[in-house]
């Protein structure tokens, strides 16, 4: 179609996301921007869908509460970034999508992941931090992401942390900070190739001895372990430096702390800290 | 064959007789003469089956004659290893008899008749063997030239064992020990028939490389890197110690690595494509970007070294972006902030 429409009056009001659309398909842009433009539903984003071609969409800072499944139809999509808007589900048409490589769904209100969610073929980073997720939402096949090397959980409600985390072998970062987080599973310390570690303001007392073996000394590593209710000698040592943690988690003195502390279970002379007050958490919010 | 002849003129018939009946001879009667004894055609038949012998082959056993078929059926010996009848040299030998070929080594196969052989363990052995196994059941080896037991070190040759003495070397003409080096004379050939022998001295005067990784000789392919020579199958990446069998590989500290594992160790793959770096590589949060990919979490906006971002998670976030979020999260962020600011001023 060469013809030239002229339409004035449908130009003036068309919006600046009809725009940036209008403009992506006629000059097959791969990488679609719309941030902030105060979208609510894919609904205003006319015939999306049909962008085969695109491999990124950024729509952060939006109020959108639906993502439909027809975004499957994106074959070619590699990055998909819905910080920070109103979700409170994904479909589970999005874990099929071929070459979806960063997904991040940060702030924003999901209280569960679908069945199957661990399906991705290539997933690599999953941004899930500033939601209302815990390890009971967990689908059975989330550790199966084989191909994840970041994995952010940080501000969620979760307690426990699954010992098949061991099955994400090529994970390097591990986000749990801000959780509720009352022990860590050992299996962490089978991450092979983790390097940067965040489990501050938890409710954690003790580490296991098994994170001793990971490589969180390098100085491109990073081990983040503050505002939890350490027991004395892990506060004493951190006061120390994080190296110092590290090599004295390592000790036989610490070997039998541990223990005793993990098969004294709910008996801990220590009482369990309540929970953080997370009234205030915009992931709260009710659409 | 016996020749059959007429009798010589200066023999009297009286005098003569067969050797097999006693009876005298007639007059122009053909007698058959083996060996100064004399037959009556007749009577020169085989000591079994009485028939004359084919072609006037026969076997003698005893002082009696046989014709072939019951020479076999009665005397014969058999080869205890091929089961056929031995004719000729018979070998008598571990309570059987054998072909001349049939009596070999039990382990090298050697042909035995005419050199000897050892009993071990009931089986024929040459010397050789027998004492290579000798040697090697208290822990030494046997000298492939003179198989005397060697005492220390032995001298490797051409894929066997020796004591050094034996040899000198190929160019100074030394008597050699079990230091000396084995050259081979055609790099890249298996065979090593060729191969020659150098003392240390002469060896390392010749400029044969030394591989950095075993510290022997590099008699194939050389590799020539961080400032060493490497054979081919020693010249590996510090991490997976893969060989780079030509592939590329990169320096660090005085040590190689693949390109998958220089870049695991060394951090220069994109956060955000995961890819080598080709460009310039930009660094922050202990991460690396690629220029064009180094962008604000939340917005993909990129950012440049004078853009100032906020840390989230040890990613970046542009100023933007960061004012965007809950005032409930950034509040804590602050706080969290502030905390390690202070331990760590």
């Amino acid at each position: 179609m060469s013809q030239v429409q002229c339409l004035p009056v449908a130009n003036k009001n068309m919006s600046k996301v009809k725009k940036v659309l209008e403009e992506a398909r006629d000059l097959q842009i791969k990488e679609l921007d719309l941030v902030d433009k105060n979208v609510h539903s894919f609904d205003e984003l006319p015939n999306i869908f049909n962008m085969i071609f695109v491999t990124r969409i950024t729509l952060s800072h939006n109020k959108i509460s639906v993502l439909p499944p027809a975004i499957a139809n994106l074959n070619n999509l590699e990055i998909l970034n819905l910080s920070n808007n109103h979700l409170e589900e994904l479909p589970l048409s999005l874990s099929s999508m071929p070459k979806l490589r960063i997904l991040n769904c940060s702030i924003n209100r999901l209280n569960t992941l679908p069945r199957g969610f661990g399906a991705f073929p290539v997933l690599e980073v999953l941004d899930l931090s500033y939601n209302n997720l815990s390890e009971r939402e967990l689908p059975g096949n989330f550790f199966k992401l084989e191909t994840l090397r970041a994995l952010y959980l940080g501000d969620n409600d979760f307690e426990y942390l699954p010992p098949e985390i061991k099955n994400l072998k090529n994970l390097q970062i591990l986000g749990l900070r801000d959780n509720d987080l009352l022990e860590l599973p050992r299996e962490i310390g089978e991450l092979s190739r983790l390097r940067e570690l965040h489990i501050q303001n938890n409710r954690l007392t003790v580490i296991p001895p098994e994170i001793a073996n990971l490589d969180l000394y390098s100085n491109k590593s990073v081990f983040k372990m503050e505002e939890n209710p350490w027991v004395q000698p892990i506060i004493e040592q951190y006061l120390l430096g994080i190296t110092h943690v590290l090599e004295y988690i390592k000790t036989e003195a610490y070997r039998i702390l541990y223990n005793r502390h993990v098969t004294g279970g709910g008996k801990s002379a220590v009482p369990i800290p309540p929970r953080a007050d997370k009234s205030k958490k915009a992931s709260r919010a009710r659409s | 064959m016996p020749p059959i002849t007429q009798v010589p003129a200066n023999m009297s018939l009286e005098t003569m007789s067969c050797t097999r009946c006693d009876e005298g001879f007639e007059p122009q009667e053909k007698i058959v003469n083996s060996n100064g004894q004399l037959w009556h055609i007749q009577c020169f038949v085989c000591a079994q089956c009485f028939r004359t012998f084919q072609d006037g082959i026969f076997y003698e056993f005893e002082g009696r004659k046989y014709c072939e078929k019951d020479f076999r059926v009665l005397f014969a010996p058999y080869c205890n290893k091929c089961g056929d009848i031995v004719i000729g040299r018979v070998i008598k030998a571990m309570q059987a008899s054998w072909h001349p070929d049939c009596f070999r080594c039990q382990l090298c196969a050697k042909e035995l008749a005419d050199s000897g052989f050892i009993k071990n363990n009931n089986r024929a052995l040459c010397h050789g063997c027998n004492a290579s196994i000798k040697a090697s059941e208290i822990g030494k080896y046997s000298c492939h030239k003179c198989h005397g037991l060697i005492d220390g070190a032995p001298l490797r040759f051409r894929g066997e064992v020796y004591h050094g003495y034996h040899f000198n070397c190929t160019s100074c003409g030394i008597e050699l020990d079990s230091t000396a080096r084995e050259i081979k004379s055609r790099t890249g050939f298996a065979a090593n028939d060729m191969n020659e022998l150098y003392c240390l001295k002469c060896h390392d005067r010749m400029g044969v490389p030394i591989c950095g990784a075993c510290r022997r000789p590099i008699e194939e392919r050389v590799v020539t890197a961080l400032g060493k020579h490497w054979h081919v199958e020693h010249f590996v990446c510090a991490k997976c110690e893969k060989p780079f069998l030509g592939h590329r590989h990169y320096e660090k500290r005085g040590l190689a690595y693949c390109e998958t594992h220089y870049h695991q160790l060394f951090g220069n793959l994109c956060f955000v494509c995961n890819q080598v770096i080709g460009g310039d590589v930009f660094t922050a949060l202990n991460k690396a970007w690629c220029v064009h990919h180094f962008s604000c979490d939340m917005c993909n906006q990129n950012l440049d070294l004078k853009s100032k971002f906020y840390e989230y998670d040890e990613k970046p976030v542009c100023k933007k972006c960061y004012e965007k979020m809950p005032s409930e999260l950034r509040k804590r962020l602050r706080i969290a902030h502030e905390n390690t600011m202070r331990k760590n001023p």
